[in-house]
């Protein structure tokens, strides 16, 4: 099985799905069903996110909602400031005048900016994973545990959130946004503009993930996921990419979020609760966790098929048993999500086309060891 | 001065005690045999080298540098390699990027980003894999060879890393009298280039390739010098009473 995803079907596979999100909205213009499809592409990119770290670096991230949700709430702040003269008239948000705040809390202050918010929405999430993971892959916590922190981090940022209720909105969130215009274009929820905006983010973090992922860097991950104390004998420092894979799938995840507020219209708590962190573990084990596309469409698949069952509240209870079965089963049968199918086919198909290898023979000792000294010369900068 | 030098290092594990008192010093470029019962402390000698595990008492220096409490990437920056005594691999990348791992001479994050995949390193990498007979093998997973392949690419691993100081724990072990062979005249080819430091247990393969052999019972040194010294040593043989005496141990 090749850890490079560099095969031709592999490649075929990333276009196609490109061009059938592009040409989507050529076929679609129902503005209802173009938000749903949004929202599933969103997944897609916070699964994609959950890739990285867990899929390639080994680190079981169950506080990944925290990310999302923090990205969420960063543009929802800077959505709600843009609706005070209109709803307030005061110089703070309708629900904090309701709880009697009269000046706008500093934090808020810089959301201000749009620029900031956006910056915001993908380094706070950051920040706070470089800083969790600053303690936790410096004293080498491991597997199992990473989950245990991650999650308890998870339950700890929420119930700050619903706590400060004058400051966010607490059970509610953040409601009643105005619209986000960046550079004259409007970002209406059901709108083909917020609709491209999440289809070229999520190509954005496929181009993304896939660069760090080709690099050295991705393939050192690759080496920690295997047997993380092997590479500390070669000279890296795993924390630092762990740490790395952590903050960029924060970022990644946070990104998300923001686009969440664009097309929900809200920011919410529940964007931050155990059961979204759940459900993208489980997206991502579904479409392939070692595959960056393969945890996209995972994402993709499943909310789709499970909001078109959603409109029918008798299909739902049964689709919970249908997702506990399915995830039970890939994995079981396909330990590497339902994209492993691309390369089942690839080789039944290189199977045919060629024989069988040759035998295996012990080589001669050339006459010259070709040491690392050969390997040497490609030294530059 | 020696490039290794470990100087009366005590290792314990909750109170059982590995190492007491070690004295143990090697030259550059030699190539040292380091030999002794089952449990005489070999491994963890190589372990507190590497820093896989910390002495309670003693120096352990290397190149003037004291390396007893660096971490382990820190000791192999310095320009130490460590063969386990299990081949240890990363089974689920191919040979190739194993080999791509172990060539680490720029471990940093941030710079190996812009480090992509480029012709000559795979050059350098396939002559390596042709080297030890794994070229079939370049695209396929580490995890599907066979046990002694697995040996090869470790090896090989080694030679990537291209360290001043190589620490190998058994590396002939379920090697076939053959590839035994092959190993020997390995190491002899890169002695003086590099220094080397081999924990084994056939007396063969230790005739072949070392110049000194240090032999530790009971988490000490015991006694140092050539082949036949050694064999000829008195305390050497009462230590391996009980074991089939050097040559069964
Ligand atoms: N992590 C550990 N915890 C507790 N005891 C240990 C640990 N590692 C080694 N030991 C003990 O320390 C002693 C020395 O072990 P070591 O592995 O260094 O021996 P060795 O000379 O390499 O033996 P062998 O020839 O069997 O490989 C043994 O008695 C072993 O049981
Ligand atoms: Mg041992």
């Amino acid at each position: 099985m090749s850890t490079r995803h560099s095969s031709r079907a592999w490649i075929y596979g990333y276009i196609a799905v490109c061009v059938v999100m592009l040409a989507l909205p050529l076929f679609v213009s129902d503005g209802y069903l173009l938000n749903k499809f949004a929202r599933y592409i969103i997944f897609g990119i916070l699964s994609l996110a959950l890739c990285l770290s867990w899929g390639y670096a080994g680190i079981l991230n169950l506080g990944q909602a925290v990310s999302f949700g923090l990205g969420s709430y960063c543009m929802a702040m800077a959505l709600k400031l843009r609706t005070i003269p209109i709803q307030t008239g005061g110089g703070v948000p309708d629900f904090m005048s309701w709880n009697n705040v009269k000046t706008l809390p500093w934090f808020w202050e810089p959301f201000h900016s749009y620029a900031f918010a956006i910056f915001a929405g993908m380094a706070v999430p950051a920040i706070l994973a470089f800083l969790l993971g600053w303690f936790v892959f410096r004293a080498r916590v491991t597997g199992v545990y990473v989950a245990i922190i991650t999650l308890a981090m998870l339950v700890v940022v929420n119930l700050l959130i619903i706590d400060a209720q004058s400051y966010t909105g607490g059970f509610n969130g953040i409601t009643d946004l105005t619209t986000l215009k960046l550079f004259g274009i409007a970002f209406d929820a059901y709108s083909k503009a917020t609709y491209y905006l999440a289809a070229f983010s999520l190509i954005a973090a496929l181009l993304i993930g896939l660069a760090i992922i080709k690099s050295k860097t991705g393939l050192v991950m690759q080496a920690i996921r295997d047997d993380e104390m092997r590479v500390r004998y070669f000279g890296y420092d795993v924390a630092h990419y762990q740490n790395f894979a952590f903050c960029v799938s924060a970022a990644i995840a946070g990104f998300a979020g923001m686009l969440y507020t664009l097309v929900m219209e809200f920011a919410s708590p529940t964007f931050l609760n155990v059961s979204i962190s759940l459900s993208i573990v489980i997206w991502c084990a579904v479409g392939g966790r070692a595959s960056l596309l393969g945890a996209a469409l995972g994402a993709i698949v499943v909310t789709g098929v499970q909001g078109s069952l959603s409109d029918s509240p008798k299909f739902l209870d049964t689709w919970m048993l249908i997702m506990g079965a399915l995830f039970i089963a890939v994995v079981l049968f396909l330990p590497k999500g339902l994209v492993s199918l691309i390369d089942i086919f690839e080789q039944r198909f290189r199977k045919q086309a060629a024989g069988g290898g040759g035998p295996l023979t012990p080589t001669a000792l050339p006459a010259a060891a070709p040491a690392a000294s050969e390997l040497r010369q490609d030294e530059v900068g | 001065m020696p490039l290794l030098d470990l100087k009366g290092v005590r290792v314990e594990f909750s109170g059982f005690v590995a190492l007491s008192d070690l004295d143990f010093a090697v030259e550059k470029g030699e190539l040292r045999c380091l030999i002794g019962p089952n449990g005489a402390g070999k491994t963890t000698a190589l372990d507190v080298i590497c820093g896989k595990v910390q002495a309670v008492a003693g120096r352990v220096v290397y190149a003037g540098h004291d390396i007893g409490r660096l971490q382990e990437h820190q000791v192999s920056r310095l320009g130490i390699a460590r063969k386990f005594q299990v081949p240890s691999v990363f089974r689920e990348l191919s040979v190739r990027n194993n080999l791509d791992v172990a060539y680490s001479k720029r471990p940093g994050v941030f710079r190996n980003l812009g480090n992509w995949r480029r012709a000559d390193v795979d050059d350098g990498l396939a002559k390596l894999a042709e080297f030890v007979g794994l070229k079939e093998q370049f695209n396929q997973s580490a995890g599907a060879l066979s046990h002694g392949q697995t040996q090869w690419l470790e090896i090989a691993m080694l030679l990537a890393q291209d360290a001043e100081l190589i620490l190998m724990d058994e590396p002939t072990a379920g090697m076939t009298a053959q590839e035994t062979h092959k190993t020997a005249e390995l190491l002899n080819r890169l002695k003086g280039r590099h220094t080397i430091v081999v924990v084994e247990h056939d007396m063969g393969f230790i005739k072949e390739v070392a110049d000194v052999i240090s032999v530790m019972h009971q988490g000490r040194l015991l006694a140092e010098g050539t082949v036949a010294e050694i064999e000829r040593h008195p305390e050497v043989k009462s230590a391996y009473l009980g074991s089939g005496g050097i040559h069964g141990a």
